[in-house]
């Protein structure tokens, strides 16, 4: 359903991606692993509009969006949960789900996705009136989740779900992760830890210093734990 | 109670709401765009000059006026902001520009109406005529409507910003512009919306205020300063804010005025807001560095 060619991207002067080619099936869970600071997070900025590639294409269902509106991207279905959450932090939980419902084909649903998502995250009912800013770090990763839940995402870009959260609070993320997988969504996730994506991944891209070096399905690439040693480290 | 008295706070609860209304328009564009609109006495301008020229010219009543005069300065404030606002915007130098260009169709505007209209000061019929005498304070039912208009314009505006898709999507925008983009929130034609909101605000302004003071080219000048004055008491971007400090403001310059005579009155108000700079350099309901919506 998405497929990228030859896709490049940096900021000012410097260039970060080098000509990335990557794709995702419907269905399908793909990983890109890759250290901090090797372009993972310009990768996914660059797919959702938010950083306008240089050259290459973003196609989606054979679309090409590459030059497209970050909001028309993500009324198209292509969901971005970013790095750093970007909540809104003057705004309730319940308010921010409600964003997630922004486009008009799904605000007339918002009451039943919202449910929907409560139920996902059964926490995030009991904070509804709370203002975002007075969460702690697992509670707004929730929230980001939720809210891109809040749409009817396609494909799911998930921007290192696990970035700066306790170990409990990670698994209780992953375990989310799954069930949303398990329902039938694609997912796109930049991870710098192997161990977290084990059962969500159907194939990982390598990323090493703005090149994808190496691809291939889960279960071989994960099995390979000098290669992933060497790559991250 | 005693006849100063009265005339004293009638004449603050007047001003006190007219500040407001026209600084709600102020801080919602700041709030979301952070775009200080210097052109909003233009757009007050434009607004007041349109009902004009629809009694003056098309000899139709004040009632058909005012809603051409809001929907003008509403669409002048939509063109200001495709013409000169959106090319800026995430530019480095928005602030400067902005700044600039507001600036400039202010003039553009005053020197325009001049030419269309001749620099001779306007009458502007009030919509309601009459008035009531309250301890031998004369209340015009004209005041009474502006009063009222501003409150209500107040209550409307804060339901819509809380609970519509849209004045959600408003608040989203002026707090966290790349994640609302990522709602599939299109986030310039919102600041067009805000700004044309504003826009309307401020013709609103302009026809109901202009039957009190004659209308001319720079009409909408003093308007905008004391808006400005009461948005920064306020707390720029705070509508709450705009909203107390409007009649804080209106109130105790109305007194000043009544009890120690008309030069006090703006000396009295600077005196004020130096005062609440230096104990709440954010402005009443200014929190952190930016309130925002």
């Amino acid at each position: 359903m998405l497929e990228i060619k030859g896709l490049v991207a940096g900021y000012g002067g410097g260039e970060v991606l080098h000509g990335i080619d990557l794709s995702v099936n419907e269905g399908e869970g793909v990983i890109v692993l890759g250290p901090n600071g090797h372009g993972k997070t310009t990768l996914l900025r660059a797919i959702t509009g938010l950083l306008p590639p240089r050259a290459g294409q973003v196609l989606l269902d054979g679309k090409d969006i590459t030059r497209w509106r970050p909001d028309s991207i993500a009324a198209a279905g292509l969901i971005h949960i970013p790095q750093g959450d970007l909540l809104f932090p003057e705004m309730t939980v319940t308010e921010n789900l409600l964003m997630g419902a922004y486009n008009r084909g799904t605000w007339s649903e918002r009451s039943t996705r919202l449910a929907r998502v409560y139920e996902l995250f059964p926490w995030l009912k009991e904070r509804g009136s709370q203002l975002a800013r007075t969460l702690s770090g697992g509670e707004r990763r929730m929230l980001a989740l939720g809210r891109g839940l809040m749409s009817k995402a396609r494909l799911l870009v998930i921007d290192e779900p696990s970035l700066g959260l306790a170990p409990l609070t990670t698994q209780q993320i992953y375990a989310s992760i799954h069930k949303v997988k398990e329902g039938g969504l694609s997912l796109l996730i930049a991870d710098e830890n192997a161990n977290h994506i084990a059962g969500l991944a159907d194939r990982v891209y390598l990323l090493e210093t703005g090149s994808l070096v190496r691809q291939g399905a889960a279960d071989e690439l994960l099995r390979d734990k000098a290669l992933l040693e060497s790559y991250l480290g | 109670m005693s006849t100063q008295f009265v005339q004293a706070l009638w004449g603050g609860i007047l001003f006190g709401s007219v500040y407001g209304l026209m600084a709600l328009g102020l801080t919602l564009v700041w709030g979301a765009v952070r775009l200080l609109n210097l052109a909003h006495g233009a757009i007050f301008v434009v607004g007041a000059y349109a009902a004009y020229f629809v009694v003056s010219r098309l000899n139709l009543p004040i009632l058909v006026a005012l809603p051409f005069g809001v929907l003008a300065a509403a669409a002048f404030a939509y063109v200001m902001h495709v013409v000169f606002i959106r090319p800026v915007i995430g530019k480095p130098g928005f602030d400067n520009s902005t700044l600039i260009a507001t600036v400039g169709i202010s003039i553009a505007v005053s020197a325009a109406a001049i030419l269309i209209f001749n620099p001779t000061y306007k009458v502007i019929p009030a919509l309601i005529a009459g008035n009531f005498t309250v301890s031998e304070v004369q209340i015009t039912k004209q005041g009474l409507l502006v009063v009222g208009t501003s409150l209500a314009l107040f209550g409307l505006v804060y339901l819509f910003l809380t609970y519509t898709r849209l004045g959600m999507a408003i608040r989203a925008v002026s707090q966290q512009q790349e994640a609302a983009s990522l709602m599939s929130i299109p986030v310039e034609r919102t600041y067009g919306i805000v700004i044309a909101i504003s826009g309307a605000l401020a013709g609103l302004a302009g026809v109901l205020l202009s039957p009190f003071f004659f209308l001319n080219p720079n009409s909408g000048f003093n308007p905008m300063i004391q808006a400005l004055i009461v948005t920064i008491f306020g707390g720029l971007g705070s509508v709450r804010g705009a909203l107390v400090a409007g009649f804080v403001l209106g109130i105790f310059e109305s007194f000043v005025e009544v009890y120690y005579g008309v030069a006090w009155a703006q000396p009295g108000v600077f005196l004020l807001i130096i005062l609440m700079l230096i104990l709440r350099p954010n402005g009443l309901f200014g929190i952190g560095e930016v309130r925002r919506l």
